[in-house]
């Protein structure tokens, strides 16, 4: 052990004071020469025999100095740098090729390390909370789905959490609801999550300051509150005397008790402002019918999944048998919590990263392909290297040195990449879970360097072998001549650039599918005119002064204040000079079913359904939605006058198929709640499209505003109180959107200065929107598909260029023997076309078995459309030709005087 | 093939790093000396080539079995000498007793 220490110590001395070291052994073997030279001439030779003496005597010094040295030295670190200066120096001699293929390993790395990155922010890193392994989220299934996951209705979670043993315990949170605030003078749309009073002590978290709900604090008019810290900030610029502060929130007055540390923020991945509690044993949730909760539950310390998920169908089955009514084959189901929040972005996520290791792949191809043409060139150097001595590992590590030299500076970009690629996608993805958390952290870097290393022996394995076997005499007497290169060297770049295509072919085909789609739904027709309309999102609050909370059931009541509200807003907004008009419709469509009078009932569970929106009459006009039959909804149908409804042409012609609807009087009911009268049918129109890829429209009932009872149940009194004002622009909106948005907003804090509006956008933009994730989608594909169709279009003219470099001799002697343009530019051309064909084919077949992984993201194509592959094909091909094109009229511009005599 | 050579060469080298550790037990010495004292005792029976001397005295001295410094040589050159340390000394000890065991062994066969 010691022994060793001094050995290194020494070692690392030497290594350090290389010079010295040098001089010193010069010095040690000059003196032993000096010393032997003077005893020889003492023995009576003369100077010269002396010297000769001496030297025969001491031997070989250049090599004993070599052997030395060697000792002295950590020599495979030293040849590695040998091996890396030399690879430096040669590589530089062909800057083009070096640049080419670094920059294209770049752009596979930096791809992979952007998506991955993305992958392991949203997927691979753990949750934030203490032992994460141990927190479920729990499902209830619906009768005869198994394969269902709904959030369990408000009781039976309470009875969950009462009836589990193997859980410490089960909280409910919903998902972040968008609710109006109000309270020190500034409205807003906040952000909320409403949590059962456990729910931080299950997460593990505990307050930075303050504290957290105590059980059952949730009232109906007053309620304790707990806000994020970044609320804090925003809202109280950090003021520590936050607590006791009240806000309204959706009407209800509320006292923030707690402050939670930055790190604990939204459990979604989304911003967040504040938690408001929700006492799950309230007699409102007792009709078990309120499924918008969802349940996680923490497993004690010895528990696992499949114990939990055994005790829960046990539970659910007890609950099946207490309440029949609503449980009847209800069923539950335990997932990882990581699962529940984030299954769904992996299915997003996965097909780019095979996108991006196929855009990778290629790149890898691409360099060898490059490189092995370089190899072929430098055999004579092997050969020379070779048969001085140099070994077939040194020559083989020669190259891996090279390509891991390659790797290493791809990575590098590759990584520079990352970042640009990090901010794309955030600007690309808008609301992706997590899209913040997006960055370069320890994992992602040693994944770059994993790739790159891999990478660089991928692209490096093949020249080496082919370096190894080099044939010396071979090598030797034909490196004089430069003729074609052997066999095996064309076969194995002609199968690099048949991969290429066939690997360019899979992407643009899985691009050209995302594009197409967006197409289709960009070509949809809305049912609506969109030119010239904003519009703006109001919610009124769900609590004073617009709604009642009638005490011990699940009923409110709407004030009269919600249609003066609108009325007035309507006034003003219609009044604004430029307006032409004005409308709203609610962004709520609950699902209601119907009777029509006059008319046999059906049994409960086979009523006809419908979606049913509150609308102010003047909508249609605002958005031009055409009328079929009968009219409008008027300013005539009023309270007092008999209530009136507008269907779409869906519900017309699915309900009414062989009748006139106009004059049907329909009987609207909410889970089983009637409405207070019947509504009369007066009119038909067109239907509308306000989500793109939908692809069949629901019947709609549209109602006015102002024909509606007081009392709403199980929170359908949303689509009374939430409204999208459209305000249509008399000329182009162009640059007066900004001055119709300030105008807008003035005539809405003169009605209610309590009032926020959010969501402000053109119809338009509200459209493009709509189609986001497909956009998002196919934008993505689209960049990586570029880049492989840029990687394979520099292949195919790498491996043409070679070809003509490497025949000009050939073509030289077909040119002199009388062989035309033509056919030299076909002799190119063909073989090009041929390659390019072979790997077409074969990508063609490699994606009509992938390309099904992106299905649910198309609308209006399949993922077999034989026309995307058609065109794919053709263009591809048409690029490959034009690859080839370049490098087949050089050869055809070949002077066989040149070309011979260049021997 | 290659390890068959790398035998015999460990075997010589063996002997050649006992006979200079042996030598250094004299004293401090630079190379040339070592050179001299070990031909001369011989006879020049054992006159090796006397650059491979080299190799061997810096082996030595990486193995840290003797020390060496620069210092002045008898007819005032700069010269590098070597002398022997306590680990040397060990290792010297140990190679002699190996030495005698095997020399003693090899004597019985052939005189028998």
């Amino acid at each position: 052990m010691s022994e060793w220490r001094t050995h290194t110590w020494l070692r690392l001395k030497a290594l350090i004071h290389r010079r010295e070291f040098d001089r010193d052994l010069e010095d040690e073997i000059a003196f032993h020469l000096a010393m032997r030279e003077r005893k020889q001439q003492k023995l009576g030779l003369s100077a010269d025999d002396a010297r000769y003496a001496a030297r025969r005597r001491f031997g070989n010094a250049t090599l004993l100095k070599e052997n030395t040295r060697e000792m002295w030295t950590f020599a495979f670190v030293e040849t590695l740098w040998q091996d890396a200066c030399y690879a430096v120096r040669t590589l530089r001699k062909s800057p083009a090729l070096l640049a080419v293929v670094v920059l294209s390993l770049a752009l596979g790395i930096g791809a992979n390390s952007t998506i991955f990155s993305v992958l392991n922010a949203v997927l691979y890193r753990p949750l934030p909370y203490p032992q994460p392994g141990r927190l479920m989220a729990i499902w209830e299934t619906e009768s005869g789905r198994q394969n269902s996951e709904e959030p369990p209705a408000i009781a039976d979670g309470a009875d969950w959490k009462k009836q589990s043993h193997v859980f410490e315990d089960i909280a409910l949170t919903s998902s972040t609801e968008s609710t109006p605030l109000a309270g020190d003078g500034r409205a807003e749309q906040a952000r909320a999550q409403f949590v059962s009073p456990n729910f931080f002590h299950l997460m593990g978290a505990s307050p930075m300051f303050g504290r957290v709900f105590t059980a059952s604090e949730a009232q109906d008019l007053t309620q304790t509150v707990v806000i994020s810290n970044s609320f804090w900030k925003r809202r109280f610029n950090g003021d520590p005397r936050v607590l006791g502060k009240t806000l309204k929130v959706s009407g209800v007055l509320s006292t923030v008790v707690g402050v939670m540390p930055p790190s604990f923020g939204s459990f979604y991945g989304d911003p967040l402002d504040l938690w408001c509690p929700i006492d799950a044993e309230s007699t409102r949730y007792s009709e078990r019918k309120d499924h918008w909760l969802m349940a996680i539950g923490r497993l004690k310390q010895d528990a696992n999944q499949s114990q939990a998920q055994i005790e829960m169908v046990m539970i659910a089955h007890r609950l099946e048998q207490a309440y029949p009514a609503t449980n009847r084959g209800v069923s539950a189901k335990v997932v990882p919590l990581h699962d529940a929040l984030y299954g769904e972005a992996g299915r997003y996520l996965y097909p780019l990263l095979g996108a991006v290791v196929c855009v990778l792949l290629i790149a890898c191809v691409n360099a060898a392909n490059l490189l092995q043409a370089r190899t072929e060139t430098r055999r004579t150097e092997f050969a020379v290297r070779a048969s001085l001595g140099a070994g077939r590992r040194r020559l083989m590590r020669q190259l891996l040195v090279e390509s891991g030299l390659l790797g290493l500076a791809g990575g590098t970009l590759g990584i520079a990449l990352t970042f640009a690629g990090i901010r794309l996608f955030r600007a690309l993805a808008r609301d992706f879970p997590n899209a913040d958390s997006v960055t370069v952290d320890t994992r992602v870097l040693l994944f770059t360097l994993a790739v790159s290393f891999a990478t660089a022996m991928l692209v490096g394995s093949a020249p080496a072998f082919q370096a190894a076997r080099t044939d010396l005499n071979l090598a030797l007497r034909e490196g004089e001549r430069r003729t074609t290169s052997g066999k095996g060297g064309r076969r194995t770049r002609h199968i690099l650039a048949v991969s290429e295509i066939a690997l360019a072919m899979v992407l643009l085909v899985g691009a050209g599918l995302m594009i197409n789609s967006v197409l289709r739904l960009q070509r949809v027709n809305p049912g609506f005119d969109p030119a010239n309309v904003m519009k703006f999102d109001l919610s009124l609050a769900e609590g004073a002064p617009y709604v009642e909370r009638l005490p011990g059931g699940d009923i409110e009541r709407a004030t009269p204040l919600v249609t003066a509200f609108y009325r007035q807003l309507l006034d003003k907004v219609t009044a604004i000079p430029g307006v032409e008009s004005a409308g709203t419709i609610t962004p709520f469509g609950f699902g209601y079913t119907f009777s029509v009078l006059g008319k046999p009932a059906p049994p409960p569970d086979k009523m006809p359904r419908t979606v049913f929106r509150e609308i102010t009459p003047s909508l249609f006009r605002a958005l031009r939605i055409p009328l079929k039959k009968g009219r409008y909804l008027s300013g005539s149908d009023l309270p007092g006058a008999p209530w009136a409804a507008v269907i779409n042409e869906t519900l017309a012609r699915r309900y009414f198929p062989n009748e006139d609807p106009i004059g049907q009087r329909l009987l609207l009911r909410f889970i089983d709640m009637d409405q207070k009268q019947p509504r009369q049918i007066v009119g038909v129109v067109g239907d509308v499209k306000w989500y793109l890829p939908e692809s069949e429209p629901d019947p709609v009932v549209y109602v006015s505003y102002l024909q509606q009872g007081s009392d709403y149940r199980g929170g359908s009194i949303l689509a009374h109180l939430a409204q999208n004002l459209v305000v249509r622009s008399a000329a182009g909106l162009g640059n007066r959107a900004a001055g119709l948005t300030e105008a807008v907003k003035k005539a809405v804090t003169e009605v209610d200065p309590n009032q926020p509006v959010t969501g402000i956008m053109t119809m338009e933009q509200a459209l493009v929107r709509s189609i986001g994730d497909s956009q998002f989608y196919a934008r993505l594909l689209e960049i990586f598909a570029l880049i492989a169709l840029l990687l394979a279009a520099i292949g195919i003219y790498g491996s043409m260029s070679y070809f003509v470099t490497e025949r000009t001799h050939e073509i030289g002697i077909r040119v002199a023997l009388g062989a035309g343009r033509g056919s030299i530019l076909g002799l190119v051309t063909g073989l090009g076309l041929r390659l390019s064909c072979m790997g077409v084919a074969i990508g063609v077949v490699l994606a009509l078995g992938i390309t099904r992984v992106i299905a649910r993201f198309l609308f209006g194509v399949t993922a077999t459309d034989p026309v995307t592959f058609g065109e794919v094909g053709l263009g591809l091909l048409g690029i490959a030709l034009l690859a080839c094109y370049v490098p087949g009229r050089r050869a055809a511009r070949v002077d066989p005087m040149v070309a011979l005599r260049h021997e | 093939m290659k390890d068959k050579e790398t035998n015999t060469g460990e075997l010589l080298r063996d002997t050649l790093d006992m006979l200079v550790l042996k030598t250094l037990t004299r004293g401090a010495m630079h190379g040339y000396a070592i050179a001299e004292f070990i031909e001369e005792a011989t006879d020049d029976v054992l006159r090796v080539e006397e650059g491979a001397l080299y190799p061997a005295l810096h082996r030595l001295e990486l193995r840290g079995l003797v020390a060496a410094e620069w210092g002045l040589s008898e007819n005032n050159r700069r010269a590098k000498y070597y002398r022997l340390t306590a680990g040397g000394r060990k290792q010297l000890g140990e190679e002699s007793a190996r030495w005698g065991r095997m020399t003693s062994a090899i004597a019985r066969i052939m005189e028998a």
